[in-house]
């Protein structure tokens, strides 16, 4: 099979072609249509990426009610633990109703009444939610390809090309076999919009692998809070169906109302406190939990079903058909999903390195704004799908603002150094499979009590599996480009883990999502600070960041 | 997930050859015959049952057929008591 090797440039190489990634270019086009920009994506723009395979919700905020001071107070008291970004999510709070025109505009389809209001329902004490059409990434692509962008599927971005602190383009594969070409392609500015890291876990997030956080990492951009990736799901354990708003009715086996005090307004959504009692009762033979909506049985908080979404009711009705085959599905475990986004960009959305901007779920975290919780929704429901339009604007206004020169020219020896690296697996006589590295690594980090409800001497227990995981890695072997695809997610996963519990580890206390049984308390003595990680000469060294905080309103109290 | 027994049933006499499941799958189970103008469901075991193929087939060709029992959730259930 003979690899076909193609160069190509532009001016704006965006990788991912999800609902991030998309926004970016079409922002960036509209802004300077001149721009010449290119979307890679590792499976079908428009199709792939995690925003279309949810519950097609948008954060909203009445702002006639509410002031964007208003949720930012709650958010960082209630949620964040005071490490978020205030100016960042002020800013989100305040162009809510402008990202929500600009889709509109662009042709989203976000169902309204006959007043032609939105159809809101509250989630919490300052938010609603309202719907959105699950073909939003499909109008997107429209509009994308209307505008001039060009788009590569099935192509996925291995490693960036940098010196000295400045982005010179991408090094990228075709995943099918009839193609089979490795392209190199310069670009003065490139964009990571490839998700978080999911380690393959959870259905919904599974298109997040870790790939472009991977691939910065390498490029030596800085990481910044990866130990905020451990977003865990409450799962019915017959369909393994996500449980929405039923944190608030979980009884143990002496049917006791284990999360009774989870009743306040403002903790009614999925939190890590709900693992925990999953967990402690589990583990005091009181288990197992089951969800109890109470003698109407009926979830509180059922989707509305005024909302008008051709394409999204089909694609429920699907899965529901599935489902409902289960009788008295109320059981729930807790499932991993992670939403690590740890890397580290400023308010344009660009990373430690010169032109590379990383947006959406590969840099919620990296970014500061939500503080101590993992990516979208956090607590937020609604923010996962306007958070990357979000960065998105952000993201693609700047580039389309920048002066840029010509990237310095990748040399043909790069290109064959990065050729030979991407292929080793495929070009490897015996060794090990993907998957057997990426079950050690779900094995490190699905169980509750290693990623969750952290402590010490359990978290050295899981990462005796990322070390063994780490060294088969040495060694992959892939049979085609699929499995290839599939080693190269494998190695952003053990990545992944190893930032995760090396930060971890270092973050003494517990705040927001962040929970350690060996520190329970928050302490703003000595943790108002990031963790970074960054990788110096094939090192991962860690350092702190102190928290900004006295700049912004809102102030975390002295003592804990 | 990983090693699932996932199925996925198919009626290639149902399929007019659109594409939409090919390019509706994200994690890249449904592979394009352009020959036979069908989709070839080449790793199954890879599918991550999101119904998204299933959902965009117009003819009703395709059928997602989970087995949740194969997915492995990870959590130390031997160690509780």
């Amino acid at each position: 099979m003979d690899l076909n090797k193609k160069n190509l440039s532009c001016d704006l190489l965006i990788a991912g072609g999800g609902i991030g990634g998309l926004v970016a270019a079409v922002e960036a086009k509209e802004n300077n249509p001149d721009l010449d920009v290119i979307i890679v994506e590792k499976q079908v723009t428009g199709y792939g990426g995690k925003a279309n395979k949810g519950g097609g919700v948008l954060q909203y905020f009445q702002l006639d009610k509410i002031t964007p001071m208003d949720f930012l107070k709650f958010h960082v008291n209630e949620i964040g633990g005071y490490l978020g970004d205030q100016e960042l999510m002020l800013k989100y709070v305040e162009m809510n109703h402008e990202l929500l025109d600009k889709m509109d505009k662009w042709g989203i389809v976000m169902p309204r009444n006959e007043e032609g209001n939105y159809f809101m329902m509250p989630t919490g004490p300052f938010t609603c939610m309202i719907s959105v059409d699950l073909d939003l990434c499909i109008k997107m692509r429209r509009q994308a390809e209307k505008l001039g962008v060009r788009i590569l599927d099935k192509v996925t971005v291995t490693d960036f090309a940098v010196k000295d602190g400045v982005i010179r383009g991408a090094f990228a594969y075709s995943i099918l076999e009839e193609d089979n070409t490795f392209y190199t392609i310069s670009a003065s500015q490139v964009v990571i919009a490839t998700g978080s890291q999911n380690y393959r876990v959870g259905a919904m997030w599974s298109s997040g692998r870790g790939d472009g956080i991977a691939a910065a990492y390498r490029a030596g951009a800085e990481m910044r809070n990866p130990e905020f990736g451990n977003f865990s799901q409450l799962i019915r354990t017959g369909s393994h169906g996500e449980v929405v708003f039923g944190e608030n009715f979980m009884y143990n086996a002496k049917n006791e109302h284990v999360t009774k005090n989870f009743t306040d307004h403002r903790m009614t959504d999925i939190s890590s406190l709900a693992i925990r009692e999953w967990y402690v009762n589990m583990i005091n033979g009181t288990g197992p939990i089951h969800l109890d909506y109470g003698p109407d049985k009926r979830d509180v908080r059922a989707v509305n079903q005024d909302w008008q979404r051709p394409y999204g009711q089909r694609f429920r009705e699907c899965r529901q058909e599935f489902t409902n085959k289960f009788d008295n599905d109320l059981e729930v475990v807790p499932l991993l999903i992670g939403e690590q986004s740890c890397i580290k960009v400023d308010h344009d959305m660009q990373t430690t390195i010169k032109g590379l901007y990383a947006i959406g779920d590969a840099s919620y975290c990296g970014s500061c704004a939500p503080g101590a919780v993992p990516a979208p929704p956090a607590r937020n429901r609604g923010s996962g799908i306007l958070n990357a339009v979000f960065a998105g604007v952000l993201c693609g206004r700047a580039a389309a603002a920048a002066k840029t020169t010509a990237p310095a020219a990748i040399t043909e020896e790069e290109t064959d150094a990065c050729i030979e690296t991407t292929y080793a697996p495929l070009k490897r006589e015996e060794g090990c499979k993907a998957k057997e590295v990426i079950e050690l690594i779900q094995q490190a980090m699905c169980p509750s009590e290693y990623s969750v409800y952290m402590k010490l001497d359990r978290m050295e227990e899981a990462e005796k599996l990322v070390k063994q995981a780490r060294e088969l890695s040495a060694n992959l072997k892939a049979d085609d480009l699929h499995d290839l695809l599939a080693c190269h997610e494998a190695e952003a996963m053990v990545l992944s883990a190893e930032m995760h519990y090396l930060a971890s580890k270092e973050r003494k206390e517990s705040r927001g999502w962040f929970l350690r049984e060996d520190y329970p308390e928050m302490d703003n003595e000595n943790w108002l600070k990031y963790i970074i990680i960054k990788n110096v000469d094939g090192k991962m060294t860690l350092s702190t960041e102190d928290v900004p905080y006295e700049k912004w309103p809102i102030q975390p109290p002295k003592k804990a | 997930m990983i090693y699932t027994n996932h199925k996925i049933e198919f009626d290639p006499e149902k399929c007019v050859g659109c594409q939409l499941c090919y390019k509706a799958c994200f994690v890249d189970v449904i592979r394009w015959d352009s020959e036979a103008k069908k989709p070839i469901f080449k790793y199954v075991e890879d599918c991550e049952h999101c119904f998204y193929c299933q959902s965009v087939c117009k003819k009703d060709a395709i059928k997602v057929i989970p087995d949740p029992s194969s997915e492995r959730l990870h959590q130390h259930f031997e160690r509780y008591a």
